[in-house]
């Protein structure tokens, strides 16, 4: 029988009040950016910071508004934004344009509630001008861009620490001129502690997806790791992910599954894309197919213990380490924060074809995957779709590899046809390998 | 009219441009070691300083699928056509390939030459910031300069001294300051030389090695400097965009039905190669490296000024535009570059201000002659009176 | 008498369903006819013709099978498709038993394109079908061909009298199509043009078919297979050989009728 999360609506609640809070917000500070950034820094202007990302906001509005989402992607074509863009970010700076903004307890407001400022990183070619023109279109918002640079192993690389510590540090600076408040350290330190912590938790939980059967699916992944993605600085979020990591730990112990019926492990790499992905499911789960690993929801906004002897390992990260960790001054916490971020996953294959190598292979081995579903998003530049192709070339003589196109939240650039197709062919590839091995 | 002498090294520029492959492979039949790089923002003086060819990998301008089964189809053709250069073997005989971080595009074109065209022996990614006016970005760029050149002293087997880096950042700066020389001509109201034939030196520039090339700028300057105009003048237009190195789409600029002088282009394979210079002199090398490459004109990938959220291409654009005064600009950028359009919305509202009409035009690995004609005659329509040539 | 059963294979495809009736080792007889806008009128014409074709009558047939992209939507009445097989399935099979040595078969569809290999046996081993944007290669052709205003065989003799390499754009057939009317407008040769259109065809498929090992023989599916124009680059492109099938349009039907085994 299917196992029912208890905490999911406590987890779509907190999504859906961060949100809330930066519509309706009449004090405090309303910021605006890429959650791929640094969180805590902001945290240390005070307790009544409201945020919106980018990317999780135009993720969950796509869900919650179609009809919205797409004239919101329409509006940015039309400003001249480039057809090819990101959708994520068209769809976020088609509300600017618009005016208009919807949320994911299907509010939609007239008049985009302004930011005072925004904070944000540069993930791929495009990312930060797409902020850098929210901030033009509403007359000059003050804009911080952290460039956390990205790459294999750069936790580990001196230089990318130094050069990304030191960017918070005058990033911090930044904030108190903008802003006029004081900084407080220990609301700093306390957030930085919060973010690992959850980004640590989230790894630790993804992990035991490597149990058969694996006791989430990605439907579940995908709707349980937002809160890390929209605002991991509170004590909320943290309290969230330590009764998620218990509820699932009990389930492994159990032998539950929210989906029981897994005759075939699925390895996923590609964005959650929102049109089609129910279509793909089903014809997955007709024959009790399910992905159990997705580089998407493992590793955005997820730590694992990431290059270990030049491969890579899924081994979670042990949570008691963050409660130990010593963030006594300003830059010792900025330092760890640095680190714990440059160590996603996915900051890690944006920018290195062998690290991404490296994560497809070892999660094959470390979940037991029966095959490899590649979905290259036609408007991402990150790890959505860099280096798919040539993953796929890799793959396919070892496992079962299909690759489908796909895009995060533009219907028109979801080859759903073409999609269903090559899902079937997947399911044809698998059975014959299972039956070749009987 | 530009004399023989100059036309004969006109030639000799559009003949290294149209085999860029022929003539780095001369130079690898000559004994000497050369590197292809991806990008501008490698630092080449470092390369040749430690005694390395850099020449660039541009298109072949070959029409071809194959690189679809190694990066996805919405990667700008350009990036696919250079990794089409390593997978079709035009480059085996380099002795090294290497870019910096740069567009993501182009980093799936380098992916493709050290994972599958047989290049992971011999290749180096040169860690540079994605935000280049980040205030840490020297330093950061300093040490990773410091780690090529350690990696360039293991492959060359000898220490490169600070004599020699300064010897080739004078000879790098000094073609820059010919360069820039050569497109200040086009200022005039009646060039001596026509824009395409400026580009064509611009892009033998990238391919050959910079002595060579110096001596021959040298040379062609001195005849144009004193030669008179070239013709007729007509409309004037500005090309700005991405990566192009097709010289086809210029030439068509020019011999349009109406007279057009081609008189700037802002792109990484024309003026933003050159428009800056390295401080010589410098006790630290390396920082005199990073610091003349921040201050380039910014790659629009790159450019987003930490507190402002400014893009300072967007001053060099301007300035630009008041110092050569196109009466239109001609936008070219390849289809799949996301960086371009968002520049080109932010620019808009400047050049009205300024009074430029503008037009998009976009890149692929063929020229759609017809369809690019057609857009441009009727821009020139709307730009001024014009009057078709006889 | 031959007590072996007689199979009926239709495949429904994009542009063109094809019938062919199969009795053991033997192919009785062929029929096509144009899918328009009715899968299920189609496939009876289709159907009708391959049973006249054979001199067989409906009642001969102990099972029909279908595949194709309209595979589902045929099974409607009156056709009575007793099962299904995807097309990658039924090209396995169907190229298997025109050329028993065959391992791969690339199949060239109106819409999509796939390279499937498989075992002595007709098991699939792999497959690999084309990205979004290099759909409708085969309906690219026949666009061409009206465009330049012959016959789609016309099309393949135009191409073969072509002196000068050309080169269209390479992106999608929207964009192949385009750029070879501006060759055209700009006073190139028709036959120049035609063969770049074809070699545009052969490049999207060499390079999909490309990305896993293709095990010899290799086949060709698909009435593009006829077109001696696209068949003289295919194996430049692929590097491989490429051995003709007799009937390399009906592939897929047959592989459909020899799929049938009765109960599920």
């Amino acid at each position: 029988m299917a196992y029912a999360v208890k905490a999911w609506n406590d987890f779509k609640n907190y999504q859906t009040g961060c949100y809330r809070d930066y519509l309706y917000a009449t004090e405090g500070l309303r910021v605006m950016g890429s959650t791929w950034s640094v969180l805590a820094p902001l945290k240390g202007l005070g307790d009544d910071i409201h945020l919106i990302g980018g990317e999780p906001h135009a993720a969950s509005t796509a869900g919650t508004l179609p009809d919205e989402s797409r004239e919101n992607i329409i509006a940015a074509e039309s400003a001249g934004l480039g057809f090819h863009s990101c959708s994520y970010l068209k769809l976020f700076t088609g509300e600017v344009i618009r005016d208009k903004i919807g949320i994911t307890d299907g509010t939609i407001k007239e008049g985009y509630p302004k930011p005072d400022l925004i904070w944000t990183t540069h993930l791929c070619n495009q990312h930060s001008k797409w902020y850098q023109e929210v901030s033009r279109r509403l007359g000059g918002i003050p804009m911080f861009a952290v460039d956390m640079i990205g790459g294999g192993n750069a936790e580990k690389d001196s230089k990318i620490v130094n050069y990304v510590s030191n960017q918070i540090e005058l990033g911090i600076d930044w904030l108190q001129r903008v802003t006029g408040r004081e900084y407080s350290d220990e609301l700093f330190a306390k957030a930085v502690r919060n973010e690992i912590k959850v980004l640590v938790l989230w790894g630790n939980i993804c992990a035991l997806n490597r149990h058969a059967p694996a006791p989430l699916d990605e439907r579940r992944l995908i709707a349980l790791f937002p809160p890390a993605v929209v605002d991991r600085t509170t004590d909320e979020s943290v309290r969230l992910y330590e009764t998620l990591f218990e509820e699932v730990k009990q389930m492994v112990a159990t032998g539950q599954s929210v989906a029981p019926d897994q005759r075939f492990r699925i390895v996923y790499f590609g964005i959650a894309h929102t049109y089609g992905h129910p279509e793909m499911a089903r014809i997955l789960r007709d024959v009790g197919a399910e992905i159990v690993a997705s580089v998407y929801t493992f590793g955005t906004c997820g730590n694992f213990k990431g290059i270990v002897n030049g491969k890579w390992s899924w081994d979670p990260i042990d949570p008691k380490w963050v409660d130990e960790l010593d963030l006594s001054t300003r830059r010792k916490a900025i330092e760890e924060l640095a680190k714990i971020v440059l160590g996603w996953p996915t900051w890690q294959g944006v920018r290195s074809y062998w690290a991404l190598e490296s994560m497809a292979q070892a999660m094959i081995d470390e979940y037991h995957a029966d095959g490899l579903l590649l979905a290259p998003s036609r408007s991402c530049e990150t790890d959505f779709r860099n280096g798919y192709v040539g993953l796929q070339r890799i793959f396919k003589s070892k496992i079962p590899t299909i690759e489908y196109d796909t895009d995060q939240v533009d219907v028109r650039q979801m080859d759903l046809p073409g999609a269903q197709r090559k899902t079937e062919l997947f399911v044809h590839l698998m059975e014959a390998r299972k039956r070749r091995s009987a | 009219m530009a004399k023989k002498g100059s036309d004969t090294i006109i030639e000799r520029f559009r003949s290294v441009i149209e085999n860029p492959q022929g003539y780095a492979k001369s130079l690898h039949e000559q004994g000497k070691l050369v590197a292809g790089y991806m990008c501008t923002h490698v630092p080449e003086e470092i390369l040749y300083a430690a005694g390395i060819v850099p020449v660039r990998i541009l298109s072949p301008h070959v029409s071809q699928a194959m690189t679809r089964s190694y990066i996805h189809e919405t990667y700008c053709s350009f990036s696919h056509d250079c990794a089409y250069q390593g997978l079709s073997h035009n480059y085996d005989f380099l002795d090294l390939i290497t870019t910096s971080s740069s567009c993501i595009h182009m980093g799936e074109a380098f992916n493709v030459w050290v994972r599958f065209a047989g290049f992971a022996g011999k290749s180096y990614l040169i860690p540079y910031p994605h935000i280049i006016e980040t205030k840490p970005a020297a330093s950061f760029m300093k040490e990773s300069y410091g780690e090529f050149k350690k990696f360039l002293e293991g492959f060359v087997k000898k220490p490169i001294t600070d004599e020699e880096i300064e010897k080739a950042i004078k000879v790098y700066n000094h073609t820059r300051r010919l360069l820039k020389r050569l497109w200040e001509l086009l200022r005039r109201e009646n060039p001596p030389i026509t824009g395409p034939d400026v580009a064509t030196a611009t892009l033998a520039s990238q391919f050959m090695d910079k002595l060579e090339f110096n001596k021959l700028l040298e040379k062609f300057l001195k005849g144009l400097e004193a030669a008179p105009g070239k013709g007729k003048p007509g409309v004037r237009l500005m090309v700005s965009g991405g990566a192009c190195d097709d010289i086809e789409i210029l030439d068509l600029l020019e011999h349009l039905d109406y007279a057009v002088n081609l008189i700037f282009i802002d792109s990484c394979t024309a003026t933003r190669y050159f428009w800056f210079e390295i401080p010589e002199g410098r006790a630290d090398k390396l920082t005199a490296i990073a610091e003349g490459y921040i201050s380039r004109i910014p790659c629009p990938s790159k450019d987003n000024v930490p507190g402002t959220g400014e893009k300072k291409r967007l001053r060099y654009v301007q300035q630009f535009i008041e110092e050569f005064k196109p009466e239109g600009i001609v936008f070219l950028y390849q289809r799949f570059c996301s960086p371009q359009p968002h520049d080109i919305v932010a620019l808009r509202p400047i050049l009205d201000k300024l009074g430029v009409p503008s037009i998009d035009l976009e890149l692929d690995s063929t020229v759609p002659v017809t369809q690019f004609r057609t857009q441009l005659e009727a821009f020139l329509e709307i730009l001024k009176p014009v009057v078709p040539l006889e | 008498m031959n007590k072996e059963k007689i199979f009926a294979g239709i495949d429904a495809g994009h542009v063109r369903t094809k019938a062919v009736l199969v009795r053991g080792k033997e192919i009785l007889g062929y029929g096509s006819a144009a899918t328009g806008f009715d899968a299920v009128n189609a496939a009876q014409e289709a159907l009708t013709r391959a049973l006249e074709a054979a001199k067989v009558s409906r009642d001969d047939v102990a099972g029909i099978v279908s595949t194709g992209i309209f595979r589902d939507v045929v099974k409607a009445l009156p056709i009575a498709v007793q099962r299904t097989v995807p097309e990658y399935m039924a090209d396995a099979k169907g190229a298997l038993f025109l050329n028993k040595n065959s391992r791969t078969v690339i199949d060239i569809g109106a819409n999509v394109h796939k390279a499937v290999h498989y075992d002595k046996d007709g098991n699939l081993l792999d497959v690999i079908q084309n990205d979004k944007c290099a759909d409708g290669v085969g309906i690219f052709y026949t666009t061409m061909a009206k465009a330049l205003g012959v016959s789609e065989e016309g099309l393949s003799e135009l191409a073969l009298a072509s002196t000068k390499q050309l080169s269209v754009a390479i992106h999608c057939a929207a964009s192949a199509e385009s750029e070879a009317i501006g060759l055209l407008c700009q006073g190139e040769e028709a036959a120049d043009v035609a063969d770049a259109s074809l070699r545009f065809i052969v490049e999207r498929v060499a390079a999909m078919a490309s990305t896993m090992p293709l095990e010899q023989e290799v086949v060709v599916a698909g009435g593009l297979a006829k077109c001696k124009a696209l068949m003289k680059h295919l194996p430049v492109l692929l590097k491989q050989d490429v051995t003709l099938l007799n009937l390399p349009e009906y592939v897929g039907a047959i592989g459909a009728a020899i799929s049938y085994e009765g109960e599920k």
